[in-house]
């Protein structure tokens, strides 16, 4: 998820959002890996399907083909909305 | 007090954004080649009396054992089944010991430590040849013309 996201940042996740409303294309999720339930996986919404299901991405160019590996998403395996990237203090701020 | 902050603020669980895909190539080969560098690093180390090449060759024997040491955890975490456990159960205590002994090699001028990394190397792949792996880990190359 390079440049939004680097390796050891530490995000804030809101459980609420999504539980109200689905994620809007170009929103980031924190979901359960429909892999790997045991893994949480956080991506960007590339796009949702009419039946709601959540086909993801990532921002790294070499990420383009993740959509195709993870698969679709469901809405129920959504865990929250990162919005706030708390440390490192440098780059502190709302994740957009 | 600090670090009592750090742990308080710290997240309680990791999200991954890599996809590991995983490709399926494995060869304890990238493993052992890198234990190779090292062992050949600290026979010129021994053999050289120049206090620059000397330096260099820590350093970069540093960085091939840490290569090591990700090619041995590869091989542990993504190639390794429950099956092959069965087969061989000392599986995890080899794979372990491994990566120690590339993190030994890291800080050690010793050529036995590095030797002892070559013979852990064989180890896993006698491990990963008897269980497929050559066949099923590895593209064939493209037979030449005749």
């Amino acid at each position: 998820m390079e440049p939004t996201l680097h390796e050891g940042d530490w995000l804030l996740v809101d459980p609420a959002v999504y539980r109200t409303r689905s994620p809007v294309p170009g929103e980031l999720v924190v979901a359960v890996d429909p892999r790997q339930p045991e893994r949480w996986l956080v991506k960007r919404v590339a796009r949702v399907a009419p039946d709601g299901t959540l086909t993801l991405t990532g921002d790294h160019p070499a990420h383009a083909a993740d959509e195709e590996v993870i698969g679709a998403v469901d809405r129920a395996e959504l865990v929250g909305r990162p919005w706030l990237r708390y440390w490192p203090i440098s780059r502190f701020g709302r994740l957009a | 007090m600090f670090e009592r902050l750090m742990r308080a603020l710290a997240p309680r669980r990791t999200v991954h954004a890599h996809c590991d895909i995983p490709c399926g190539v494995y060869d304890p080969q990238q493993a052992r080649i890198e234990a190779e560098s090292c062992y050949k690093i600290i026979q010129k180390y021994h053999d050289s009396n120049d206090a620059l090449f000397k330096a260099r060759c820590i350093h970069v024997k540093e960085e091939r054992a840490e290569l090591a040491k990700q090619h041995i955890d590869v091989m542990w975490h993504d190639y390794f089944k429950p099956e092959h456990v069965e087969k061989f159960p000392d599986l995890h205590d080899v794979c372990w010991k491994a990566a120690k002994q590339a993190s030994q090699v890291k800080r050690s001028l010793e050529l036995d430590d590095a030797q002892k990394l070559l013979e852990l190397i064989d180890k896993i792949d006698k491990m990963w040849r008897e269980t497929g792996g050559p066949g099923t880990t590895r593209m064939q190359p493209a037979q030449s013309a005749a």
